[in-house]
């Protein structure tokens, strides 16, 4: 660029000009006609009794200008007070729950109870839900934040039924509690089958039924090889043609033999008063363990049945 | 959120969309108390009493699933915002007419751990984290199918960031039809001779 040759006086005028010009700015730090000010925040327009969810309908980062309220947070300065909410992080980092006050919370359930159905006023108690519907049928869904939302532990099903409400007779309930195992519940009575082994709920949901269905018609069955059940496979003790009932009626006898008392036979023996109380007595002790009084009671009986009176 | 934009709706007074919920009537209980009839009906008649119904309340015919219970666990780092999302849960059911059980606060889970402090070497100095987890668990009780859906859904979607949550549900049902009798008895007799050993 060519500059044309500048008069003397000119100049001087021009560079005093540019050196003012300097001057100020450096004086002022920059010039104020590009300065924007800030306007004023909304919260001095709110009226007190404004309807809230329409500056919040939604969940928002918190927003110092539109909330009215002089909430400070953060680790207080020395000697000072935490600091305001105009630029605070931590305000902002929080999940706030402006969206969700009580009047805006009672507007959405009032909109969301026409899909909702009303629980059958028959059902009210747990006694007749068990009655009415035996089979409980547990899942667990999972929600939480991540790269996705898939959980495996979803896919499981637990099954749970009652045994005395299921069509069972004797020897199937006792068969169904073989086939189980470990799944059965003596104290509470309650199966409980866990699956998981399919990749999806529903397809759980149907093997835990299926094994049901198979369990319960397999427990009606009756095998030829369970005619060899021994006495060390009997879920409870029962007194006929046991070692108890042999060992009493052999000492019956012979006390009979040697009182020189007519031929008694075994059927007028266990028909007897004392027989029946001892068969009781020994029943109670094997099956429900020792206690006071099922102790006492085989004491008495065993009394009665030898004729001590001790 | 991305549930802005149905909020905003909610709030200009049209309600949600059509394949988000459809209000399932009750339909096959073998119940013999007239309670149930009434419900019944009750809820056929309240339609058809009030002028105006909701148009994107569809009643399907399928039977109602019944929940015994539905266990929410809520688990997040933060005890204030577990004890607001509770106040939000609590109102919500009460708003809907679902029963509260309990409300319970289980101990929080501190996981520590210990790593080295520097990148290499310094072996006697190192730094120590811990991660806390506060509980909140919300048993409700008594829901229906459609009921459960609406409930979970609305707090599922207001649910807090870096909040997680565990629903159990416990669903009644009938002993089927295969399984009220032993199927031996309706099956014709096989002979004996068929089966080869």
């Amino acid at each position: 660029m060519v500059t044309a040759p500048r008069l003397p006086e000119l100049q001087e005028s021009l560079d005093k000009a540019l050196r003012d010009a300097q001057g100020s700015v450096r004086r002022r730090g920059r010039a104020p006609q590009f300065v924007r000010t800030a306007a004023p925040p909304r919260t001095e327009r709110m009226a007190v009794d404004q309807d809230w969810s329409s500056v919040y309908p939604t969940a928002a980062a918190f927003k110092a200008a539109s909330v009215p309220l002089p909430i400070r947070m953060g680790y207080p300065v020395k000697r000072g007070v935490p600091p305001p909410k105009e630029g605070n992080l931590e305000l902002i980092k929080i999940p706030n729950f402006l969206h969700l006050t009580p009047p805006a919370i009672k507007k959405h359930c009032a909109a969301l109870k026409d899909f909702c159905t009303e629980w059958p006023s028959a059902l009210d108690s747990d006694e007749k839900c068990e009655q009415h519907f035996p089979i409980e049928i547990e899942t667990v869904d999972y929600v939480s934040s991540g790269t996705s939302i898939r959980n495996p532990k979803a896919r499981v099903v637990t099954l749970r039924i009652k045994l005395s409400n299921l069509n069972l007779d004797d020897h199937a309930k006792k068969k169904l509690i073989k086939l189980v195992g470990e799944r059965y519940c003596r104290e509470t009575d309650v199966l409980t089958i866990t699956t998981d082994r399919c990749p999806l709920r529903r397809q759980n949901y149907d093997y835990g039924m299926h094994l049901l269905t198979v369990l319960y018609h397999e427990s009606w069955k009756t095998e030829k090889w369970e005619s060899e059940k021994t006495e060390e496979d009997m879920e409870e003790y029962i007194w006929e043609n046991s070692r108890s009932q042999k060992n009493a009626l052999d000492t019956l006898l012979r006390i009979k033999a040697s009182e020189n008392v007519r031929n008694v036979t075994k059927e007028e023996l266990l028909a007897s008063e004392v027989v029946k109380n001892y068969r009781n007595s020994v029943t109670a002790l094997k099956n429900e363990g020792e206690t006071e009084s099922n102790m006492s009671q085989y004491k008495e009986s065993v009394k009665k049945l030898l004729n001590i009176q001790a | 959120m991305a549930a802005g934009w149905l909020w905003r709706r909610l709030c200009q007074g049209s309600a949600f969309p059509v394949s988000y919920a459809s209000r399932i009537m009750q339909k096959q209980y073998l119940l013999p108390s007239s309670n149930l009839m009434g419900a019944r009906l009750a809820g056929s008649h309240g339609d058809t009493q009030e002028p105006k119904t909701n148009p994107l309340v569809s009643i399907s015919d399928e039977p109602e699933t019944l929940y015994k219970r539905l266990s929410i666990l809520v688990k997040g780092h933060d005890k204030a915002v577990l004890d607001s999302y509770e106040y939000f849960a609590v109102l919500a059911a009460k708003e809907l007419g679902i029963s509260i059980e309990k409300v319970d606060k289980p101990p929080k889970t501190i996981e520590r751990f210990t790593v080295l402090k520097s990148v290499h070497i310094y072996k006697k100095h190192r730094v120590q984290y811990e991660m806390r987890t506060h509980y909140m668990c919300l048993e409700l009780k008594y829901l229906t199918g459609s009921t459960a859906a609406v409930y979970l859904e609305y707090v599922q979607r207001n649910l807090p960031e870096g909040v997680a949550m565990e629903v159990k549900k416990t669903k009644i049902e009938k002993i089927p039809e295969h399984i009220q009798k032993p199927v031996w008895d309706t099956l014709p007799q096989v002979e004996e001779t068929e089966i080869k050993s």
